[in-house]
């Protein structure tokens, strides 16, 4: 009886999760592109062997782990600080923090459009200022350097409210007590947050980097509308990547090979850092 | 409220809203004025832009609407399918309940951009492509994770005692999720709705390659779509007007629901 309920739900998952999965194994031995007029022909490992001596792939994992890591690394610490602020008391404090919670809820592709506004040369706000102060012209979004701090600012501003309220929560589950005894025995507040705040908030940025991880690696939405890839695909993402060769280039081998190929480093990624994190005793169980 | 903290609340606001603020005032700009700096202020506001947006084609509603569609339908479906597949993992002996939550949990973490390949290859196979409903399908789906952990904890949260009683009165296990047990699990059913309905709102990738009718696109894929149409002339303040009707609904959605979004969040990541 119990599977009968389970089943509906669990066919979908596997249908969605699973299936393409098993279709990209099958996909990433086979030419199936313009050249064999979109029907896959077997062609051993030709996608793998390609897939190592691809430049543009390495690359691409490259920015992309890198993008990842700035980006959740600034975002934990900015949520860390917002998480702090939220936790006091003050009124007013559920209007705000719905406000702040607003860039999290909205569709990425719409603000990834506003954002080309806002750092447009020569008619954004920044631009603007920049004349005025006489910096200008700052050409934010054509050199490399400008455009990818860009995105991350782009993504900091949408995921950070998400990583404060987890925080958030973490923080309301400290109890007072431990604040209140380590008063007592004369420490001071800023050691506070360093000897009771963090340590048990420690789970809690954890997972927080775990998820806010693997999505930044994945990261699509923004890329594609906000620079495409450009300048010179130094702004390119692996998704992106994927996806330019399954639409662009009709190569629906390759693109399987390169999004499994993605999945395969980034679940070899967490599971090194759950190791790594685990050697170095900072995952505890967390009770459930 | 403490002085002490009043900047950095403000500081905290203007990050938050500064750059939709910025769309604001764009979308009530002149063309002239949003590329000329030396219009007198009086002379620089317009509500063309909006005009153009609802005399368009399609009409900027009918985007509205769509992802309305297809994210209740995707609320639906997936309330429908997880809420019996909840309770059953609730009641599934220990061992294998951490097996399926820890690879439910695998499954919520995923990069679903990754899966659009063979999604969009089952849509050419089912000839599922530009139908709304249709695509309500494989974004229940991808919803369905964070579905599970949410309203599995939920159900695991319930005494066992209750659901005894309620069985020894008779009742049968129908009628027990409908009286007894999902009225008790309104608040997390609530949570779990909103985070998919938000989910289904703001997804891109399976729509932008399962969507390519104009009157049939959902809001993020129009609002790529203009993006991509040319770099460098973007109707701005067009667009700009876009984005404010487009976060109307989701500014609502926040700030009635904060406290369902913010408990769905929390114990989404906390219990999974």
């Amino acid at each position: 009886m119990t599977v009968l309920l389970l089943l509906p739900a669990l066919l979908l998952m596997g249908l969605v999760f699973v299936w393409p999965m098993l279709r990209y194994g099958w996909l990433s031995f086979h030419a199936d592109s313009v050249l064999t007029g979109l029907n896959p022909v077997a062609n051993g490992g030709a996608n793998w062997i390609r897939l190592l001596d691809d430049q543009r792939f390495w690359q691409d994992t490259l920015q992309t782990t890198r993008f990842a890591g700035v980006s959740v690394g600034l975002e934990m610490v900015l949520a860390l600080a917002i998480a702090l602020l939220l936790d006091q008391r003050w009124r007013g404090r559920g209007v705000v923090r719905a406000l702040a919670l607003l860039p999290w809820a909205l569709p990425t592709t719409m603000m990834a459009l506003g954002w080309r506004w806002i750092f447009n040369t020569p008619y954004g706000p920044l631009e603007r200022l920049a004349e005025v102060v006489g910096l200008g012209p700052l050409n934010l979004l054509s050199t490399p350097a400008s455009t990818w701090l860009v995105t991350v600012l782009a993504d900091v501003w949408k995921t950070t409210p998400f990583i404060a309220l987890l925080l958030l929560a973490g923080l309301q589950t400290i109890p007072e007590d431990l604040y209140s005894a380590f008063r007592l025995e004369g420490g001071r507040p800023n050691q506070a947050l360093m000897s009771i705040t963090l340590p048990l908030l420690m789970p809690y940025v954890l997972i927080a980097l775990l998820f806010r991880g693997a999505q930044a690696f994945g990261v699509f939405d923004l890329i594609q509308v906000l620079t495409g890839g450009g300048p010179a695909g130094s702004t390119e993402s692996v998704a992106l990547y994927a996806y330019l060769n399954a639409m662009r280039f009709l190569d629906f081998g390759y693109s399987a090979t390169v999004m499994l190929a993605g999945f395969l480093l980034l679940t070899l990624a967490v599971l090194v850092l759950a190791m790594l994190l685990r050697l170095g005793g900072l995952i505890r169980p967390v009770q459930s | 409220m403490n002085r002490r903290f009043v900047p950095w609340i403000s500081l905290l606001l203007l990050w938050s809203l500064l750059p939709m603020l910025w769309q604001l005032i764009s979308s009530l700009s002149t063309a002239e004025a949003l590329v000329d700096g030396s219009i007198p202020f009086l002379k620089r506001w317009t509500l063309v832009h909006y005009q153009e947006l609802w005399a368009s084609d399609p009409p900027f509603w009918r985007y509205l609407l769509n992802s309305a569609v297809v994210s209740g339908l995707t609320t639906l479906i997936t309330l429908v399918l997880a809420i019996p597949a909840a309770y059953g993992l609730a009641r599934l002996p220990q061992q294998l309940r951490q097996l399926l939550r820890w690879i439910t949990a695998g499954a919520a973490l995923f990069p679903y951009v990754l899966l659009f390949l063979a999604l969009l290859e089952l849509a050419r196979r089912f000839s599922l492509g530009n139908n709304l409903i249709a695509l309500a399908m494989p974004y229940a789906g991808l919803a369905m994770p964070l579905a599970l952990l949410l309203l599995t904890s939920a159900f695991e949260g319930l005494p066992r005692e209750l659901e005894d009683a309620a069985r020894l009165e008779g009742l049968s296990l129908w009628q027990r999720l409908r009286w007894v047990l999902v009225p008790l699990l309104a608040p997390a059913t609530a949570s779990t709705a909103i985070l998919v309905f938000l989910f289904a709102w703001n997804e891109y990738p399976i729509a932008l390659t399962w969507l390519s009718r104009d009157d049939l696109l959902t809001l993020p894929v129009a609002m790529a779509r203009i993006a991509g149409s040319s770099i460098y002339s973007i109707p701005y303040g067009a667009y700009a007007a876009a984005t404010v009707l487009g976060s109307i609904p989701l500014l609502l959605l926040v700030l009635i629901c904060q406290r369902q979004i913010v408990s769905g969040l929390t114990n989404g990541a906390i219990k999974g």
